[in-house]
């Protein structure tokens, strides 16, 4: 967050240092008290761009202690707070699913599948079971180009997040060599399927915004 | 048989061919089946479906929609592969179904296989095919994708049931509305035909529900269900024949779709109609499929929507408004204590948003700002609502006027939205609200306006009328 946050005047500001105890510590509390439904919508927020999504949660748990049940605190929507928790984790969940649907791997050299994604938000850590699971026996990286950080698979291993090393573009860019076929074929299924008398491209673009289309197969131009 | 089936063709041309022959089917969903992955081969499922891409006519990618063969033997009038057209015939072999299906899943171009076919030789033989393409694709490829497959009519029932337990969901077309229109364009098939093994797939499958409750590790049979398809326009069905066509497949077969495909004439013959413009009827179908979701997610009747009175859905209006219409006198309804269900019925409330409603009243009471986060549709909605007693805005539950609102809506609010009850006097301007943001500047402009033409006249030494001093 630092150099995102508005400093504001007549604020005093602490650093606290962020260790894996204080966290381990916080999700166990929200999770036995808030209940799992809660701290997956916390957990989903905190993974946005907002600047201010830390306030939000901050002011949603506070609230969650006031109210009766602090395991219906997600259905107090009525709440601003609770409500802007609620919407950002619904916009992560969202932009999540949609990368599940739009990720794109080609096949490097040495039989990686690769992919690089623009999310705004996280998304990589709500993708990963997903992937993980359709793929089991696949080698496959997904890079995300926004927060350069890398999901990485092993063939029948857990997934695994890697930040702070740079891409390698000679690596990536060197693809096998059934790579082209494959993809001219995907391309070529993408025109013959549109019926030209239904072309719509409004309702296209609705369903697949323009910003999704610069990481896709059926887009590029390199052929 | 018209043509012979190209041998020597590169697998591009071949995909050419087949996929562009299969997307007049409109099934492409690859929904209702929760499938984890067994980590000894590739795939799983997802209850609620994966799009993978949009074609350019704004489609849903989700399957590799093709067809095994483009050769039939049947004419049907309306279809492309009608065996009395001149067209290049070509047919894959089960190992390219199964590679070109394996190659695309991993790279994530698509959610699973959606199989159908021509009737090469007889319905038989086709089934065959298909059968040793699936089982190629599950038993020795490993894949635990989705796979939509079409049963053909006149098969064998033993050779359906075999493809059901390798497939998640099976479809048989009806293609037409009625009995008598597939007489008319399908010549070889009958309405019993189709029926026969839509009904055999029920059967089974429910069977196949009770061996599960019995042994859980049975095999499960078409575990996302039937759907199947008709054309809309090309016969003279009215919309409530239809929909009520749908509602009985619905109800007596337990269908899990039903879709709907607008007529595109690939074919001249003097059987079928010609469209105006040479347009298929989209917005007729886009009603159909508004209307076919009532009736599954909101509890609505197909005679509730339409009757012989009115047998085609409003032009302007979707059904759910046109329902609130002319049901008026049920509104407007109460947010903070209206059932559910007739929540569900308000024009902008849908499943969800209902659902967040009743959840989060009981907090506390909801106010028209809430309603809006949780995703309500107000620009609609707030005709036919009321929170704690008020109505957002001062509106006449009136249905000539609600309807001209409602047409009227590009996020633009009826009037007296920002507090103004009467229309404000204007000498040369036409109050034309053009948009919610656009209100107080007009206003303010209007105003202006005012004072300046009454200082004129004040200069002049005329003397002005009470009305407009107050005014200005």
């Amino acid at each position: 967050m630092k150099g995102k946050l508005q400093q504001q005047l007549f604020c005093q500001y602490k650093t606290v240092d962020e260790n894996e105890g204080k966290a381990a510590r916080l999700q166990r509390m929200i999770k036995k008290y808030l209940g799992n439904h809660a701290y997956r919508a916390v957990f989903y927020a905190l993974l946005s761009d907002e600047p201010e999504k830390g306030t939000a949660v901050f002011r949603t748990i506070q609230e969650a202690r006031r109210i009766p049940d602090s395991r219906k605190i997600m259905d107090h929507l009525g709440n601003p707070d609770v409500a802007e928790v609620f919407a950002m984790s619904r916009s992560v969940a969202n932009e999540a699913h949609l990368y599940e649907e739009f990720i794109r791997f080609r096949e490097l050299a040495d039989g990686i599948l690769f992919s690089e994604i623009t999310p705004k938000s996280q998304v990589l850590v709500c993708i990963a079971d997903h992937f993980a699971d359709r793929f089991p026996l696949e080698n496959w990286v997904i890079y995300d180009k926004t927060h350069k950080m890398f999901l990485l698979h092993r063939k029948q291993a857990e997934w695994a997040l890697v930040t702070g090393t740079p891409l390698n573009r000679r690596t990536a860019d060197r693809i096998s060599e059934s790579e082209k076929t494959y993809s001219e074929l995907w391309k070529e299924f993408f025109e013959s399927i549109s019926i030209s008398e239904r072309e719509n491209p409004v309702y296209q673009r609705t369903h697949l915004p323009l910003r999704y289309r610069n990481d896709m197969t059926e887009f590029s131009d390199q052929t | 048989m018209q043509g012979t089936i190209q041998e020597k063709m590169t697998l591009n041309e071949k995909l050419h061919i087949l996929s562009d022959a299969a997307k007049y089917d409109a099934a492409c969903t690859s929904s209702g089946v929760d499938r984890r992955g067994d980590g000894t081969g590739m795939g799983n499922c997802s209850a609620a479906g994966i799009c993978h891409s949009f074609s350019a006519d704004g489609r849903c990618i989700s399957l590799l929609k093709i067809l095994f063969t483009n050769e039939c033997i049947y004419d049907c009038k309306y279809c492309v592969n009608r065996s009395s057209n001149d067209v290049v015939r070509t047919s894959f072999t089960p190992e390219e179904v199964c590679t070109l299906t394996m190659e695309f899943y991993r790279r994530n171009y698509i959610e699973g296989l959606f199989l159908s076919s021509g009737i090469l030789r007889s319905p038989d033989y086709t089934m065959e095919l298909i059968y040793a393409a699936l089982y190629r694709l599950r038993k020795v490829c490993n894949f635990q994708g989705y796979i939509h497959v079409k049963a053909i009519p006149g098969a064998d029932p033993r050779l359906i049931q075999m493809t059901g337990y390798l497939a998640d969901r099976m479809s048989v077309n009806v293609e037409l509305p009625t009995a008598e229109s597939l007489r008319l364009l399908a010549p070889h098939k009958s309405r019993k035909n189709i029926l026969a093994p839509m009904r055999l797939v029920q059967n089974q499958i429910n069977e196949n529900k009770q061996e599960i409750r019995l042994y859980r590790n049975a095999p499960r049979f078409v575990p996302a269900g039937q759907s199947t398809q008709m054309i809309i326009g090309a016969t003279p069905e009215t919309d409530y024949q239809i929909l009520h066509t749908a509602e009985s497949l619905y109800k007596k077969f337990d269908l899990k779709r039903v879709f709907y495909s607008a007529f595109v004439p690939v074919n001249r013959d003097c059987a079928l109609p010609v469209l105006k413009d040479n347009k298929p009827p989209l917005l007729r179908e886009h009603r159909l499929y508004q209307a076919d979701w009532l009736l599954r997610f909101y509890h609505f009747e197909a005679d509730e929507l339409l009757d012989e009175n009115n047998p085609n859905f409003n032009v302007l209006l979707d059904p759910k408004c046109c329902w609130a219409l002319n049901h008026l006198d049920l509104f407007p309804i109460e947010v903070n204590s209206a059932d559910y269900m007739l929540l569900l019925r308000v024009p902008g409330i849908g499943c969800k948003s209902a659902g967040r409603i009743v959840k989060a009243r009981k907090m506390g009471n909801l106010q028209f700002e809430d309603l809006k986060k949780m995703g309500v549709v107000l620009k609609r909605a707030l005709y036919f609502i009321t929170c704690g007693g008020k109505m957002m805005y001062p509106v006449r539950i009136e249905e000539d006027y609600i309807m001209r609102c409602l047409l009227n809506t590009k996020e633009r609010l009826p009037e007296g939205a920002d507090g103004m009850t009467y229309r404000q006097l204007s000498l040369f301007d036409d109050v034309n609200f053009g948009g919610v943001n656009g209100i107080s500047n007009r206003f303010i402009y209007v105003q202006i306006r005012l004072q300046v033409f009454v200082q004129l006249c004040m200069m002049l030494g005329w003397k002005t009328g009470t009305a407009m001093q107050e005014s200005a």
